[in-house]
């Protein structure tokens, strides 16, 4: 043993260090290192994604811009206008804007993510590289529609005049990280069972749909009973989404900081479990086909 | 005892595939459905994972072997004898159910030419994300790429989408960007003769100028003539196992008279 040890040593010399590879056990970390080592790969990654997204379109990269416009168009005639969902006096394209972006993103990074090992097979097989970039790029693609739809918000909130911009932007960069984190975590969760339930592509669709209608995006927390409304924050999103209007809209009051914490725990311990369950799957891909 | 340095070493390496047994008839699949949720608990109470539905195959048995630096190695064996499977292996695409590797030098691996290629996407873009893939780092892809295209001969298409180019066109550029690794270890599944005959001959010289720069070459090939041509030593591996393991020339003759033997 202590042979075999002195001939590693000896052959770390000049070379990379040696690399290890041994069979796969379900508790692996994610090796960070080598995630940076291959920051070109996302970089690559993403700009294929946001290219062939609209590549096959007429008006592509205006999609980009649609499509924030028209889900707020069609929530704003049905909710704002038919039901007359309460806003506190919010013009309702605004108070739904203001959470939108964020619910967009979140969606965004589960779906592309969930698709992602599935959609990458071809060189899963032919070659290797740390499978997370395919999970993580999607968070790059999804944050150039978050800064489009970013944009669209504040145009619409500088036309109104009555928010402007002021020092609670401050709070957005901590804010953005945590729905980072968070969505991203819950991607790779539903990246890892897309590989051994195929029946996760359905089921996401629901699971999607679902979320959105807990989360208080078309309508604002104050609609539910108060007795009811402690069962909305076990959503992480429900505080994300009011952190974010307090923000934009200076509705509610400033997160305590103490939640900000908690919602920023909640999100890296989804991540990590999200990350070792992925690592674990990923393992099995390359030798379903 | 030499001190050598080693390119790469494997030890005791075994992997297991398991193969699903879809033998049963409708009525059989049926009451599997019906029983799943039963086989779960069960399963999870006995601790023995799909024991049944499941048999072990080994693709490879007990690999060992040390490959020094600047070697050059030849796979050889019939269809299904592990070769690829220890590729894979190797290049890191899937892990060894049993043993270890050590790998001591930066792999590159050619199983295929224009792995994570894109019809969409214009030549250029192809080339950074192919070469992103191969692990080049963004650096190194921007320093060869006049290179990269000119070896291709694709200077005026090199901004046109890749769905545009003929398929002779596709396989020199992305053979190109295969060229242009700078590898320690190199690992390539026949994917040696591409293109028309000129562009062979210019990839065969490119292989043989990687080869006298010192890379380390494993090569896997069904013909043993294309490899006693660049290998000084071939692995000869059968049912998983390694059969031989030798000086080219005296494997290639074993490996023949086995194939006789095996054919008659």
């Amino acid at each position: 043993m202590s042979h075999r040890l002195v001939m590693d040593i000896a052959n770390r010399e000049g070379g990379i260090s040696p690399i290890v590879v041994t069979p796969p056990s379900s508790l692996e970390m994610p090796n960070f290192r080598e995630l940076w080592e291959y920051r070109g790969l996302f970089f690559f990654l993403i700009r294929r994604d946001i290219k062939l997204r609209f590549q096959q379109t007429v008006i592509g990269f205006l999609w980009i811009l649609l499509q924030p416009l028209i889900q707020m168009l069609i929530f704003y005639v049905i909710l704002g206008v038919l039901i007359g969902v309460p806003t506190n006096g919010i013009p309702y394209p605004i108070f739904f804007l203001s959470a939108f972006v964020v619910w967009q993103f979140f969606t965004q990074v589960v779906n592309y993510s969930a698709f992602s090992l599935v959609g990458n097979i071809g060189v899963i097989v032919k070659s290797y590289f740390p499978r997370l970039a395919l999970p993580l790029s999607t968070v790059g693609t999804a944050l150039v529609d978050f800064a489009v739809s970013f944009l669209l918000l504040l145009v619409f909130l500088l036309m109104n005049g009555n928010y402007p911009i002021t020092f609670r932007y401050l709070l957005l960069p901590v804010l953005l990280v945590i729905t980072i984190i968070f969505s991203s975590g819950v991607g790779l969760l539903f990246g890892a069972l897309m590989v051994v339930f195929r029946d996760t592509k359905n089921f996401l669709n629901f699971v999607l749909m679902m979320w959105m209608y807990i989360t208080p995006i078309a309508y604002p927390t104050s609609i539910a009973p108060e007795k009811y409304r402690v069962l909305f924050y076990l959503n992480p999103l429900t505080s994300l989404v009011d952190a974010y209007r307090w923000v934009f809209l200076g509705q509610g009051s400033l997160p305590r900081l103490s939640y900000l914490a908690i919602s920023l725990s909640v999100a890296i311990v989804i991540w990590f479990w999200g990350a070792i369950a992925f690592k674990a799957m990923e393992n099995r891909i390359a030798d379903v086909m | 005892m030499t001190m050598s340095r080693l390119a790469v070493k494997t030890e005791h390496v075994w992997k297991e595939y398991r193969i699903r047994h879809d033998l049963e008839g409708p009525q059989g699949s049926f009451k599997a459905v019906l029983n799943a949720p039963f086989n779960w608990l069960m399963r999870r109470a006995i601790r023995s994972p799909q024991v049944q539905r499941f048999e072990p195959f080994f693709a490879l048995r007990d690999i060992s072997f040390e490959i020094e630096h600047g070697e050059s190695v030849g796979l050889i064996g019939r269809n299904g004898a592990g070769k690829s499977t220890l590729l894979k292996i190797l290049s890191r695409i899937t892990r060894p159910s049993k043993g270890r590797i050590v790998l001591y030098e930066r792999v590159n691996a050619l199983l295929e030419v224009g792995t994570g290629f894109n019809i969409e996407l214009s030549g250029r873009e192809n080339v950074y994300l192919n070469g992103s893939f191969l692990g080049m780092k963004t650096s190194e892809i921007r320093r060869k790429f006049d290179e990269i295209v000119a070896f291709s001969e694709l200077q005026q298409f090199i901004d046109t989408p890749v769905k545009y180019y003929s398929s002779g066109m596709f396989v020199r550029l992305a053979f190109s960007v295969a060229v242009h690794l700078t590898p320690e270890l190199l690992l390539v599944d026949e994917t040696l003769s591409v293109g028309d005959a000129g562009f062979q001959q210019k990839s065969m010289a490119k292989m043989k100028e990687l080869l006298g720069s010192g890379a380390t070459i494993i090569l896997v090939s069904h013909n043993d003539r294309a490899i006693m041509d660049i290998c000084k030593r071939v692995i000869w591996l059968d049912k998983g196992a390694i059969q031989m393991d030798g000086s080219s020339a005296g494997v290639a003759e074993k490996y023949r008279e086995f194939l006789n033997v095996s054919v008659s």
